[in-house]
C-alpha cells in the first residue's frame, strides 16, 4: 500500500525528474517499491541511464533490474522494438532463466500473439506447476483477450489453492465490480477486509459495493463501514464522509412511514456532522466549489 | 558527535563515578566500624542527574519515533498499489504512444 508520505515524496520526486533536476535512479527505484505504473515515465528516463554507458555500470549489478522495468514499461508503452532489446541484453545475461522465460512470454502478449503467450506460459508452468505470477498472468491474458468470463473462471481456480493472495481477491472483485456482479464483488472485499482489517480502502470500496446493491440492510451495513473508513483514516477520507451522507439520506428514504425504530436507523446526526466536517474541508481545500457542495447536500436534504 | 550521544556519555560517567564513591564510602564505614544505613546525599544526587541525562539521550540519540496513528501521515494508506502482476497491455494507451520517440 502507498501511505501518505510516500505519496508525497513520489509526487515530489516525480516533478524533480520531470524537470531535469536530477534523482532519476531514486524515482526508479521508488517506482518499483510502491509498485506504482508509471510506465511512460520510467520509459523515458529509465531509457537515458541505460543509454549512457558510464551511468549505467556505476549501477552495478542494479543494471539488470533496471532492464528488465524498463522492459515492461516499453511493453506498457507499446514500445514493442525497446522491450524486445532490452529482453535481448538479460537473455544474454541470463540464459536459461525462468524470469527472463516470463519477460519474453509478456512480449508475445503485448504484441497480441495470444496463442505462443499461451504455449509460453504452459512450458514455464511445466517446470514449476506451482509459480503464482504464471498462473496471474493467464487471469490477465483472458481479461486482455476480452473475456472476463474466463478471467473469473481461471482466478477462483488459482484461489482455491492459493487462499492468502489478496491481490488476487481484489483483481476478483474488481472483475465483478467490471461485470456488475455486486454479491460476487461484495464476498470478495469481505475476504480482503478479513486479511487487512487495518487497511481503510478495502472498508471503503466494501461500502460502495453495499450501497450500490442498496436495500436498507445493506444501506445500514455501508454506513457502518463508511464510518469505519473514517474511523481508520481520522475523518481525512472525503469519499466515506460523502457516503455517510448518501447512505443517510437514502435510508431516510426508504425508511419514511415505518414504524418509529426503523425511523431512528436514519441517525440525522450522523449526516449532518458528515455535512459539517465535508464543509469544513471544502472551505479549507477547494473554497470555490464550495457552493457545489452546499447545493448538493441540500439536494440530499441534509443541513 | 552529536549532542545527545555526548550528554548520554556523560550520564554514564556519572552514574559510574556514584558507583564508585559508594564502594569507597562502604569501605570507610567498614574502617569506622559503622553499619551502612544508606548512601550519601551526594550519590543521591549523582544518581538522580545521571537517570535524567541517560533518559534524555535514550529518547533522542537513537531517532524518532515512528507514529503509532492508523490516520498519520505515515501510516495511512492513500492508495493500492497497482496491481502489477494482472498489468494487461491491451489498453487504451496503445492508441497514443508516447510522444518522444525512443532509441535503443
Amino acid at each position: 500500500m502507498v501511505t501518505k508520505t510516500e505519496e508525497t515524496q513520489l509526487n515530489e520526486l516525480e516533478n524533480q525528474v520531470e524537470n531535469g533536476g536530477g534523482g532519476v535512479w531514486e524515482y526508479l527505484c521508488l517506482v518499483r517499491k510502491l509498485k506504482v505504473r508509471r510506465s511512460e515515465i520510467v520509459l523515458k528516463h529509465g531509457l537515458s541511464i541505460l543509454n549512457d554507458p558510464g551511468k549505467r555500470s556505476a549501477l552495478g549489478p542494479d543494471e539488470w533490474t533496471l532492464y528488465e522495468q524498463v522492459a515492461i514499461a516499453a511493453m506498457d508503452c507499446q514500445s514493442l522494438a525497446v522491450a524486445q532489446n532490452c529482453i535481448k541484453v538479460l537473455q544474454k545475461k541470463f540464459p536459461e532463466s525462468k524470469r527472463v522465460g516470463k519477460q519474453e512470454a509478456l512480449l508475445l502478449e503485448a504484441k497480441g500473439m495470444w496463442e505462443e503467450a499461451e504455449k509460453a506460459y504452459t512450458s514455464l508452468l511445466e517446470d514449476n506447476p506451482l509459480d503464482q505470477v504464471i498462473h496471474k498472468r493467464k487471469v490477465a491474458m483472458a481479461k486482455s483477450q476480452g473475456k472476463p468470463s474466463l478471467a473469473i473462471e481461471h482466478l477462483n481456480k488459482y484461489l482455491e489453492v492459493f487462499m492468502a493472495d489478496h491481490d488476487a481477491w481484489r483483481e476478483l472483485a474488481e472483475i465483478y465490480v467490471s461485470l456488475q456482479m455486486y454479491k460476487q464483488a461484495a464476498f470478495c472485499y469481505e475476504e480482503l477486509i478479513l486479511t487487512q482489517p487495518t487497511l481503510p480502502l478495502y472498508h471503503l470500496a466494501y461500502a460502495d459495493v453495499l450501497y450500490t446493491i442498496g436495500g436498507l440492510e445493506n444501506l445500514v451495513a455501508a454506513r457502518k463501514y463508511y464510518a469505519a473508513t473514517i474511523d481508520l483514516t481520522g475523518g481525512k477520507s472525503t469519499r466515506a464522509l460523502l457516503g455517510i451522507c448518501l447512505c443517510g439520506s437514502a435510508i431516510a428514504q426508504l425508511s419514511k412511514g415505518r414504524n418509529k425504530e426503523d425511523k431512528d436507523m436514519a441517525a440525522p446526526e450522523l449526516q449532518s456532522l458528515a455535512a459539517t466536517a465535508l464543509e469544513k474541508e471544502y472551505k479549507q481545500k477547494a473554497p470555490a466549489k464550495l457552493n457545489l457542495l452546499t447545493s448538493a447536500l441540500r439536494s440530499l436534504k441534509i443541513s | 558527535m552529536n549532542l545527545g550521544f555526548v550528554i548520554g556519555v556523560f550520564g554514564v560517567l556519572i552514574l559510574s563515578h556514584a558507583a564508585y564513591s559508594t564502594i569507597q564510602y562502604r569501605g570507610l564505614l567498614k574502617i569506622m566500624e559503622e553499619e551502612f544505613s544508606g548512601p550519601t546525599m551526594n550519590v543521591v544526587l549523582e544518581l538522580i542527574i545521571g537517570l535524567v541525562l541517560c533518559m534524555w539521550a535514550a529518547l533522542t540519540f537513537p531517532g524518532k519515533f515512528l507514529s503509532i496513528h492508523p490516520d498519520s501521515d505515515e501510516n495511512r494508506a492513500v492508495s493500492l498499489p497497482d496491481n502489477s502482476d494482472f498489468m494487461i497491455f491491451n489498453h487504451r494507451g496503445r492508441l497514443f504512444p508516447p510522444e518522444v520517440n525512443m532509441k535503443f
